[in-house]
């Protein structure tokens, strides 16, 4: 048997099982892969670094940052891309590229920078998961990262005004957006019929702007007119993440694969 | 560019047509051009190629400083200045010219995403290349790596990416493929990744002949080196 492989990442709210991008690339890409994911709710009595989070622990290893823990599984032989053709993988990595460039400093911007959503959602949020005094001073340093992230990708001249390079970032993650939507038209998921990683960034990246109830919506206004990006999620959420009490667990996961008759390629089995 | 200066840009735009003597400025080739701004240059000049426009290019050393962004290359056209390929593309479809009209929605995102991969990836690698950051050497040669099996893969045995028209993703990858090609560098390790794809060196070979050398353009800045 497989050493066992914890995840630590941040936790759930509005139905989503993590409200952080990156821990739920993360936990999409387990579920399509099958691999047996232990997940760590980070509350105020873990003791790890918060700036790394989701981190991926086995016996011998730690590993961060989404693509090299999606890497780390697919070497365990959790492969959610399996049965992509050498294009499909090709396409991944480009629309992957899209999003980070084009979608994330939106987003980064939505939950960490403009101040009624920062002040009123997603700083108490976090606080009340951070033990005191980091509670005080981390929320606001992410913040202050997610702005410079922001400036330094787009806050170039002739963009010298924050609301100049705010109105562009917008602009470029609406029509990311769109393109995003119009690739997935009405199929069930980005190749085909089952899930792949391209399906766990696009999840990741898309379901906490869906969910999260935010006082300014813009972004979210926009996605929720794109009806089949919010039935993509939906979809995701119900089939794979459906919440029971103490969810996440092995035998909770297993069930969910048999209900759904999902055929995965890693050799171990739990 | 705010919304309001494009939207402004691209009215006086479409109200003249191309004219005979518009002019690409870059800097001074050799010592003090940089490996990324070369790709960027030879990226715009491919695609104005690719979409018939005629274009002079002149070699500045204080380029930069003229460039409206502070970024080269720039074009001057008619009386408007702009610079990068993102703005470049915009300003000559508001002129009528297009090199991805013909593409439907799915393949039009395709194309974003894949200029995107480029940008993400092979100007990083370029950057590097500049500055010489020793620690992270592994780290972009793979990532090189990753981008052009990609790009290898997405362009398979066809002409150009999106078969028999090439576009401006073409015009991107060229740019930044024959400049690290034809680089001189102390480090070779970049260009021997870019020439295990057979087909992405055809590929090269085959828009520098068809656009820069059977024009008999005047354009220096492409010489097989």
């Amino acid at each position: 048997m497989a050493a066992p492989l914890e995840l630590s990442c941040w936790g759930g709210g509005w139905g989503l099982p993590s409200v952080h991008s990156e821990s739920l690339v993360v936990m999409a890409y387990a579920k399509f892969s099958g691999a047996p994911l232990k997940v760590n709710v980070i509350d105020k009595t873990w003791r790890g670094s918060r700036g790394d989070v989701p981190i991926l622990t086995t016996e011998d290893n730690i590993v961060s940052q989404p693509a090299k823990i999606l890497n780390f599984l697919r070497k365990q032989k959790y492969n959610a891309d399996y049965e992509l053709s050498a294009k499909q993988g090709a396409d991944t990595l480009a629309y992957i590229a899209l999003i980070e460039e084009k979608l994330l400093p939106a987003v980064l911007h939505t939950f960490w920078v403009e101040s009624d959503n920062y002040f009123s959602v997603t700083k108490p949020w976090f606080a009340s998961r951070i033990p005191f005094p980091l509670s005080l001073i981390l929320p606001g340093r992410i913040s202050k990262g997610a702005l410079n992230r922001i400036l330094l990708t787009r806050g170039e001249p002739p963009l010298y005004h924050l609301r100049e390079v705010e109105a562009q970032i917008y602009r470029d993650a609406k029509e990311c957006l769109n393109l995003l939507s119009n690739r997935l038209g009405t199929s069930q998921f980005f190749f085909g019929d089952t899930p792949s990683t391209l399906d766990a960034y696009v999840f990741g990246f898309l379901a906490p702007l869906y969910k999260v109830r935010f006082p300014k919506v813009q972004l979210q206004e926009h996605l929720k007119q794109l009806s089949n990006l919010c039935r993509f999620c939906d979809d995701i959420l119900n089939s794979y993440f459906r919440l029971s009490l103490g969810a996440f667990s092995c035998m909770n996961r297993n069930q969910q694969q048999i209900d759904l008759g999902e055929v995965h390629s890693h050799d171990s089995t739990t | 560019m705010s919304l309001v200066a494009e939207a402004f840009v691209s009215q006086i735009a479409a109200a003249e047509p191309w004219p005979e003597n518009a002019t690409l400025y870059q800097q001074l080739k050799g010592e003090q051009i940089l490996v990324s701004d070369n790709a960027a240059s030879l990226a715009v000049q491919a695609f104005l190629q690719m979409c018939n426009l005629p274009i002079k290019v002149v070699c500045r050393a204080n380029a930069e400083y003229m460039s409206p962004s502070g970024k080269v290359p720039f074009i001057h056209v008619g009386n408007q200045v702009v610079s990068e390929l993102g703005p470049i593309v915009q300003f000559v479809k508001a002129k009528g010219h297009s090199l991805s009209d013909g593409l439907d929605e799915v393949q039009k995102a395709e194309m974003k995403a894949y200029m995107e991969l480029v940008n993400n990836m092979l100007l990083t690698a370029e950057l590097y290349l500049q500055w010489c950051d020793e620690a992270t050497v592994g780290e972009v040669l793979e990532d090189v790596d990753q981008c052009c099996q990609a790009l290898s893969q997405r362009l398979g045995t066809q002409p150009y990416f999106f078969n028999k028209q090439p576009t401006e993703l073409d015009a991107l990858v060229f740019g930044h493929l024959y400049t690290i090609l034809t680089t001189q560098l102390t480090n070779d390790e970049l260009s021997e990744k870019v020439k295990n794809y057979s087909n992405l060196l055809a590929f090269c070979r085959r828009i520098e002949q068809h656009y820069f050398e059977d024009r008999g353009k005047g354009s220096s800045s492409i010489k097989s080196s």
